[in-house]
């Protein structure tokens, strides 16, 4: 009788979430500011746009401050681009900048500055609890190590990419003994650490579209297999776990660094920037690793014996997630054309 | 004001990592919850089952009916005096039945829980992911440390655990007196 309510329950449960939660897009605004005089600034702006909408974030400069003439832009992927000339009556370093909507749209602004006489950049990560920042005076930027936003950005990312975590889940939940484990997440960081840096770098640039789709067919892909492990049947992917997450390591690396390009990297802090971004990744992808085997442990410890359907609901959530969103961004390749 | 108690941190990862953030921040709830993870692993693996089943269930319950109700009580000394003598309980290693382990474990994760959702505004749309991460936050600490605790037979752990509830009971005893000397 449990089995016949709660099951249907779990599978329409498994069907909404996807649609709830949504695969995640690291898509923070970006506001550049580049002093080329004493008072004037060159402003670029990046405003993401969530599923085709732009957020409706806009940076607010002190009100002496003035555009020269109409900003340029121009559209991205996911982004929309403005570039302008700023010039302000009292230089703005030591002076507040904020981001007007920036507490309701669930995302934040990295800040990246170049004070009037340094060379030096300095990087912010501008919050919704506290959507305002200092501008750094040329001294103060040329001693903050600002490009450890990266590393926070990183951890960020991977906490928040439902998408990137139900890979992980899947991968854990086929690998057998702990040696095939290490094997497989040592397969799978290694891998999506070559596509993120030849990505970021612009070595290879992938399209947006055929990348999403490809990415939410892995997942996909790995509910099915998880499904044929929980049944003891076997295949190649199973039996060679570290196979299936180098592969699939490949394909995330280029959606960690899809994520990564929207915002641009500093060229003069670039490989430090990508190595943080990097470590902030790993860091998140082993926090949950540990955390998905740490559990498996405490159950095993308290003798807890899962009836047959609760075992299959991971399989069913990665599945249904997977499936949902492969239709999803299958549609919007085939409306978006390749 | 009450002491030990914290409002809803915001992490910057959303709103279930900033629910997850509560728990670990609010001195009370942590106590709370290491005291009756390490009650409930003393009693067996039995012990560890009941406190998955009935903590978070009732932890969210309470939460749901705080938010909804919005009540503007904390009831500060009663739930200090709750974590202490949930820690006097693991101090002395006491066996308890089933059912008054039941009874304590409902108890207290509906008064906490309760009190949880007087700080937490209700999400007015889509998933209330901050409640959804308390509880997450709860199930996963009380599983991982009263299975780790049910598991483990050795002599010095088992004095380990109780040195870690007589260290719960006194920071509790403690909150009294600094409740009684703020009143």
């Amino acid at each position: 009788m449990v089995r016949r309510v709660l099951v249907p329950l779990l599978m329409l449960a498994a069907l909404l979430m996807p649609r709830l939660v949504s695969a995640h897009d690291l898509f923070p605004g970006f506001l550049e500011v580049q002093a080329t005089s004493a008072s004037t600034y060159q402003v670029l702006w990046k405003l993401p746009l969530l599923q085709g909408q732009r957020l409706p974030i806009a940076p607010r400069f002190p009100d002496d401050c003035a555009l020269q003439s109409a900003p340029d832009s121009r559209q991205e992927a996911s982004a929309l681009v403005y570039r302008a000339e700023l010039s302000c009556r009292e230089p703005l370093e030591g002076r507040l900048i904020s981001i007007d909507g920036l507490a309701s749209a669930g995302t934040e602004v990295l800040l990246r500055v170049r004070p009037w006489q340094t060379e030096a950049l300095q990087t912010l990560l501008i919050q919704p609890e506290q959507p305002e920042a200092v501008i750094p005076t040329a001294s103060e930027a040329d001693q903050q190590p600002g490009v450890w936003s990266y590393l926070r950005l990183g951890i960020e990312h991977i906490l928040l990419g439902v998408d990137h975590l139900l890979l992980l889940l899947g991968l854990v939940l086929i690998v057998r003994d702990g040696w095939m484990l290490l094997k497989t997440v040592t397969a799978f960081t290694l891998a999506n650490s070559i596509t993120l840096s030849v990505s970021a770098i612009g070595i290879v640039q992938v399209p947006v579209a055929p990348l999403n789709a490809a990415i939410a067919l892995s997942i996909l892909f790995i509910g099915t297999e998880v499904v044929r492990f929980r049944r003891g049947q076997t295949s190649f992917t199973l039996r060679h776990p570290w196979v299936l997450a180098c592969g699939f390591g490949l394909l995330h690396g280029f959606g960690y660094a899809r994520g990564l390009a929207e915002l641009g990297l500093p060229h003069h802090e670039l490989l430090l920037a990508l190595l943080l971004f990097n470590v902030g990744i790993e860091i998140g992808q082993d926090v949950f690793v540990v955390l998905v085997l740490a559990l498996e442990r405490a159950f095993r410890q308290l003798q807890i014996r899962w009836p047959f359907w609760v075992r299959c609901v991971p399989a069913w959530t990665i599945g249904c997630a997977g499936a949902y969103w492969t239709i999803e961004t299958t549609v919007s390749l085939i409306k978006g054309g390749v | 004001m009450p002491l030990l108690f914290a409002h809803l941190m915001q992490t910057g990862f959303g709103g279930f990592y900033d629910g997850v953030a509560h728990l670990f921040l609010t001195p009370s709830d942590l106590l709370l919850v290491l005291g009756l993870a390490l009650l409930a692993g003393q009693q067996g693996p039995q012990g560890g089952r009941l406190l998955l089943t009935l903590l978070p269930l009732s932890w969210w319950i309470g939460l749901a009916v705080g938010q909804h109700w919005g009540l503007d009580f904390t009831l500060a000394l009663l739930t200090t005096m709750l974590f202490s003598s949930v820690g006097v309980l693991v101090a002395l290693s006491l066996r308890l039945s089933p059912l008054l382990l039941a009874f304590t474990v409902a108890g207290s994760g509906l008064l906490f829980g309760l009190i949880n959702g007087f700080t937490m505004p209700s999400a007015a749309s889509g998933l209330p992911l901050d409640v959804l991460g308390v509880v997450s936050g709860v199930a996963v600490l009380s599983v991982l440390i009263s299975a780790q605790v049910a598991a483990t037979r050795s002599n010095g752990f088992c004095i380990a655990v109780r040195v870690a509830g007589s260290w719960i009971a006194a920071a509790g005893f403690l909150s009294v007196g600094m409740l009684f000397k703020a009143a």
